[in-house]
């Protein structure tokens, strides 16, 4: 679901407000960082992200040292003390029948500042542990996904033959695979099989992070692969790499001196971005109950926690929306900013 | 029966149940219920909502849902009935298509049932001996109706036709002699009544092909199908072949007409209710809407208990809990309450720590695995006990694999359990599957859950539908999907004694309850289950229906109520 | 072209064989999911399973497998779910396109209405704060996820304003067909096109103005302008008009994985009757006819609207030539 086109031109171009002082001389590397770091939006976008990243992986402290409770273990037949009284977390239902069970709401204080789950468990450090999960996914992925698909833009640009056309089918496959079936049958596969799934020596057990991060890295490498591929072609076609391969350059070095470097800025561009991406996919795979599996927790198992405690606790569903929001929205901000930085009239998109 | 039922926030619901002998309480248990039982007007169009079609074939002898025996009751017709009323009195049987409730003979292997004279199918044909022959044996033929292996292989002939379906000649099993019609049995079986009044068994016309049908074939009841359309709604208009032979077996019916209309969620579903633009849901509510109806709608809800159980089986054969003392350590340290909690709190769930429900027959409280001195009701966890009997096992530290699915408030359950063997010192994971192979996953041995979530509720109001089918050795088969014995439990003593109990059961269904009693304890002691609840059942209705019955065996008695035209 | 159509349509037909066999192995391959015990009921006999694998052709080998299940969906067109026996899959998908198709058109011409009128104000008042703002609107729109935004607007329109005269004419949710009764199916659908249509409004007005800024600097714009055209002229007939190219291929494509099944998240938060969740609800059941059936039908729309952009691509720029 997601959408590039990169028309890349290699050449330094003058971003508006810039003068030739300014970058001549320089490398192409240190005028982006100049732009960005200049880039008051895009600096802005990167601080959110950072925070965010850093309140997620304070999670233990927080669950530890302000709330004070473990948000993995229920704690259903669970009291907390609001105002000085003490109160049951899961409180039974009101009204002539008394049905049903209530997680108690949001307090505003440090115990179940943003209230609990049905669960009993505190629903604020369960948002930060989420977002640990959502994020080392999100990035994860997405790296995993750009190094494949650079590995194999450069492998299949270069050799070409017979080799690209098997890769470039076997992406047209991936691409038109449906993404849900692939994270429903592998997700069902690694819970059923006894001990889970040995590859190799990597050892997949079904709870583990690996899985949803390795299926979104597989769903998106046709995105990035189709562009740099792309890239790859045209560089081999330039005149000094043909002037290198006449003068008996190898292959291997010629990859890794005149193409990489060519092709690189296209990843970096794409990649944040990407984790943009990735983090939505991530949470739209969770919220179906095929991404990250309980009792690990991301920002899309809460929102599907919350979705039955809707019209009763809507915190539960509504504070990780908002994390994810503010999360995508910062690295959809950077990626424009990177964008601008390395190439201020390049035209990338993505979206999801 | 397994339970596919109850998807509290709406994934699912379809498979379920019957249930029966629960303490007569057929109203709303803590409701002001202003219905009566009273016959209200006739006519109108009753119109239910649910989320799905009944899961499986829609035949009549190879539906095994609620959902649609809720339906067959009122078009289709058994040698006996259950009687149709709400509360006790609906656990009774009563003669249906036969004249009476005959006494066997040969041991209990011959039973001769004398057919009412008149009776017409909803296609103006008149019912004969022969229709009942045809009905047994298309029960073989058509090859796939769950039970003809497991319940009505008791007639002579039958293991034949489990063999080679497409011949199934059931002439030595059943024998036609004008209005009589005569059952041979291979062995006596107690439960043989029971079987005839559940849908299998109820007659068919003779010209009815032998192969799946899409749309239940005419029958004998008061109501005929005419639309079974599993993507939109079915529809059920009167049959006006019908007339009243017994007011106990096959009442006259109210509505004119019953639809049940699909693709509901069971959140809309309780809003189409609310607004009168439905007048019943099948599924259950999910927990966010329980306050609103609880206190905006109290006197259009009804709760009863039922006669089903709610439990996780540990693997008896592999450890940790092929140790006695771990299985019962665990069992003292679950916290029940927390269990009840998830179900949906007091009101809807009953801790337990048995196998037989209450009000069931065999049923005598009993409950060691508490705090405190009681020994018959569950108070509280015992912790401190539990702690003692995991370290003499000396099983802490084992891997466990805690299987459920991924229904919410299943899920709940199993999460619950992970936390409390990791407190008592195992290393528990979860394994939480699609609700659809879970069931058949957790009873294949060959998979190696130690801890998997189950519930069961009853076919018809017997002990051995329980603890026979559940923990019999004889429900244990190594390496097959259908496998009810999930927790692999076969104790050769407790087994002598079911068998002594289903002999009983002929001749002395007193004693044998008792027996089973004793057997229930007995198993209880061995801990192959942490048995958690019995759950209640919410009926919410629109309000123009009266004359809301609960029948402990088919639930919410359809035809009886009545709609406000 | 000829020649175009035809390879098109053969890649098509290996794609969908393809990940017909790869659906169809992956799903064998799962442990516990041989649906025989699952159609044979609760507490069957063995002979009985056995008899319903036979029923089935689940005895047989795993091709012969594949290939019964194909003539069964294609040729008799009378697969049935694995679920509920009375299903069948290929009415089932019949009676739930039109829900996608309508979720799906509604939406599109909203996304488009909406997105162009923003690209052309970025553009119009880039310079002033009206630019920075429609595109900090449409960030926000592209970072949302679909089924949180849903679930937002349900809380809001069904419970928490339910009764304000502003959300007081929201239906339950659901889906009421257009031939049944129209007024009541465009006010069931009114909340779900919105939701379904903020990602592409935000996505398409950012593409829409990226691409007219850059063809307002190309030289036929400018020399359009030195001729005299007044500045809305210019905007509409040449770099609207121009930029629509992109826009167009890009709708192609969005279009065909909406009407595939990508619309999920929303007719599942909507609980719209759709192929989406129909999709959703056959894998949630492991229900192996359904799922084909659906892989099939949305593998079809993704590839064969490709395709089509591919040819209007061809048609509007002559520079490029189908491959």
């Amino acid at each position: 679901m997601a959408e590039f086109a990169y028309e890349p031109e290699p050449e330094v171009r003058l971003a508006p407000g810039e003068s030739v002082k300014e970058i001549s001389g320089r490398s192409p590397w240190r005028i982006a960082g100049r732009r960005l770091a200049r880039d008051r939006i895009a600096m802005g976008g990167l601080i959110l992200f950072l925070v965010i990243v850093v309140i997620s992986f304070l999670a233990p402290v927080y669950s530890s040292h302000i709330a004070n409770t473990d948000p993995f273990v229920s704690n259903i037949s669970g009291t907390t003390v609001v105002d000085g009284k003490k109160v049951d977390v899961v409180q039974q239902g009101g009204g002539g029948l008394g049905l049903g069970e209530t997680p108690i709401g949001p307090t505003w204080h440090s115990n179940y500042f943003l209230g609990a789950d049905n669960q009993g468990r505190d629903v604020a450090a369960r948002v930060l542990y989420g977002g640990r999960a959502s994020l080392l996914i999100g990035v994860g992925s997405a790296l995993i996904c750009c190094l494949l698909a650079l590995a194999f833009a450069l492998l299949a640009g270069f050799f070409r033959g017979w080799f690209d056309t098997i890769v470039s089918r076997v992406m047209d496959l991936i691409w038109a695979f449906p993404v849900y079936l692939l994270a429903i049958t592998i997700a069902t596969v690694l819970l059923t099989t006894p001990g889970g799934v040995k590859l190799w020596f990597i050892h997949i057990q079904a709870t583990s992070l690996w899985i949803p991060t390795l299926i979104i890295a597989l769903i998106y490498v046709p995105y990035v692969y189709r562009p740099v591929r792309g890239q790859v072609l045209s560089t081999r076609e330039k005149e000094y790499v043909e002037a290198s391969i006449s003068q008996g350059a190898s292959s291997l070095r010629l990859m890794f001196s005149e193409i990489l470097p060519n092709v690189v800025s296209t990843v970096i561009v794409m990649f944040p971005l990407m984790i943009a991406t990735t983090v939505l996919t991530e949470a739209a795979l969770s919220f179906l109950s095929i991404g990250v599996q309980p009792p690990k927790a991301s920002w899309g198992t809460i929102i599907q926690d919350g979705q039955g405690l809707l019209y009763t606790r809507p915190w539960v569903a509504i504070a990780p929306g908002i994390m994810i929001v503010l999360t995508v929205l910062s690295l959809n901000i950077l990626g424009d900013g990177v964008r601008d930085a390395l190439d201020p009239r390049a035209k990338v998109r993505v979206r999801e | 029966m397994k339970r596919w039922l109850v998807g509290f926030f709406g994934v699912v619901v379809t498979l379920a149940l019957v249930a029966s002998g629960c303490g007569g309480s057929s109203k709303s248990s803590s409701s002001t219920s202003t219905s009566s039982t009273s016959a209200g007007g006739k006519g109108g169009t009753l119109v239910t909502v649910a989320n799905a079609a009944p899961s499986g074939s829609p035949d009549p002898q190879v539906n095994y849902t609620l959902q649609e025996w809720q339906l067959l009751i009122i078009s289709h017709d058994g040698l006996i009935a259950f009687k149709r009323l709400g509360g006790k009195p609906g656990t009774a049987k009563v003669p249906d298509l036969a004249e009476s409730i005959p006494k066997p003979t040969n041991g209990g292997k011959t039973w001769t049932f004398k057919l009412r004279k008149g009776i017409k199918f909803s296609d103006g044909s008149t019912l004969d001996g022969a229709d009942v022959k045809a009905t047994f044996e298309r029960l073989f033929k058509i090859g796939n109706s769950p039970n003809a292996g497991t319940w009505y292989n008791v007639i002579e002939g039958a293991d034949a036709c489990i063999k080679t379906p497409k011949t199934c000649d059931l002439s030595k099993g059943i024998v036609v002699n004008g209005d009589d019609v005569t059952f041979h049995l291979t062995t006596a079986d107690p439960e043989f009544l029971d079987k005839l009044a559940v849908p299998f068994a109820f007659i068919l016309p003779s010209s009815t092909p032998a192969k799946n049908v899409n749309i239940p074939p005419p029958g004998t009841g008061p109501y005929k199908w005419v639309e079974y359309s599993p993507n939109k709604q079915l529809k059920l208009v009167r049959n006006t072949f019908f007339k009243e032979w017994s007011k106990d077996a096959q009442p006259e019916g109210n509505p004119d007409v019953i639809v049940q209309k699909f693709g509901f969620t069971p959140e809309s579903q309780v809003t189409a209710v609310e607004n009168n633009t439905a007048d019943w849901m099948f599924d259950q509510p999910p927990a966010d809407r329980l306050s609103e109806l609880s206190t905006k709608y109290a006197d259009r809800v009804h709760v009863n208990p039922l006669t089903a159980v709610w439990y996780f089986a540990f693997n008896t054969r592999i450890p940790p809990f092929n140790n006695l003392k771990a299985r019962q350590g665990v069992n003292y340290a679950t916290d029940r309450n927390a269990l009840v909690k998830i179900y949906g709190g007091p009101k809807l769930a009953v801790a337990t720590c048995q196998i037989l429900p209450p009000n069931f027959p065999g049923y005598k409280p009993y409950c060691p695995y508490t705090s405190g001195s009681s020994t018959t009701k569950w108070t509280g966890p015992d912790m401190a006990k539990a702690q003692q009997l995991i370290n003499a096992s000396g099983t802490k530290g084992a891997a466990v694999k805690v299987n459920t699915t991924t229904n919410t408030v299943d899920r709940d359950l199993g999460l619950y359990f992970v936390g409390l063997l990791n407190k008592l010192g195992y290393k528990a994971t979860l394994q939480a599957l699609s609700p659809d192979i879970q069931y058949p996953y957790a009873q294949n041995s060959s998979n190696k859950p130690q801890f998997a979530f189950s519930s069961w509720y009853q076919d018809y109001p017997a002990a051995s539908d329980f603890l026979n089918i559940l923990l019999g050795c004889g429900s244990f088969h190594p390496g097959s999907n259908s496998s009810p014995n999930i927790a692999e439990f076969c104790n050769q003593g407790i087994q002598a004694k079911m068998n002594q109990a289903g002999k009983m059961g002929i001749t002395d269904p007193a004693g044998a309850n008792n027996l089973w009693a004793t057997v229930d304890k007995e198993v209880v002691d061995q801990a192959p289950w942490v048995a958690m609840f019995n759950p209640k059942y919410i009926d919410v209705l629109s309000n123009r229906v009266t004359g809301y019955q609960f029948s402990p065996q088919w639930y919410f008695l359809l035809d009886q109520a009545s709609v406000v035209k | 072209m000829l020649a175009f159509i035809i390879r098109r349509l053969l890649g098509l037909v290996v794609v969908l064989f393809t990940i017909t066999v790869v659906v169809f192995l992956l799903f064998f391959a799962t442990p516990g999911v041989d649906p025989s015990a699952r159609l044979a009921g609760r507490n069957p006999s063995p002979e009985t399973v056995a008899a319903v694998k036979h029923e089935f052709g689940l005895d047989r080998s795993l091709p012969v497998r594949y290939g019964l299940m194909m003539k069964r969906l294609f040729i008799s067109r009378d697969l049935v779910s694995y679920g509920n026996q009375a299903l069948e899959v290929v009415p089932a998908i019949l009676a739930a396109a039109p829900v996608t198709f309508s979720l799906v058109f509604g939406a599109a011409v909203l996304w488009v209405i909406v997105s162009i009128a923003m690209g052309i104000m970025a553009v119009t008042f880039k310079g002033t704060f009206v630019d920075p703002l429609l595109m900090i609107l449409a960030l926000i729109g592209i970072s949302m996820p679909v089924f949180w935004l849903g679930e937002v607007l349900n809380l809001i329109t069904q419970d928490r304003l339910h009764d304000t005269f502003f959300f007081r004419w929201v239906p339950p949710l659901g889906y009421v067909p257009f031939t049944q009764d129209p007024w009541q199916w465009f006010l069931h659908l009114i909340i779900p096109w919105i939701t379904l249509s903020i990602l592409y409004i935000g996505f398409y007005a950012r593409v829409l103005r990226a691409n007219m800024l850059d063809i307002q600097n190309e030289d036929y714009v400018r020399t359009a302008k030195a001729k005299g055209l007044a500045p809305q002229q210019v905007l509409v007939r040449h770099v609207l008009r121009n930029s629509m190219i992109t826009f167009a291929s890009l709708f192609g494509l969005d279009l065909g994985v909406l009407i595939g099944g990508g619309a999920l998240l929303t007719e599942v938060v909507f609980n719209l009757p759709g192929v989406g969740r129909l999709t959703y609800n056959a894998l949630t059941a492991l229900d192996l006819p359904v799922i084909m059936a659906t892989v099939i039908y949305g593998a079809f729309f993704i590839s064969i609207l490709s395709a089509l952009v591919d040819i209007l691509y061809a048609r509007l720029d002559p520079r490029i030539r189908p491959t």
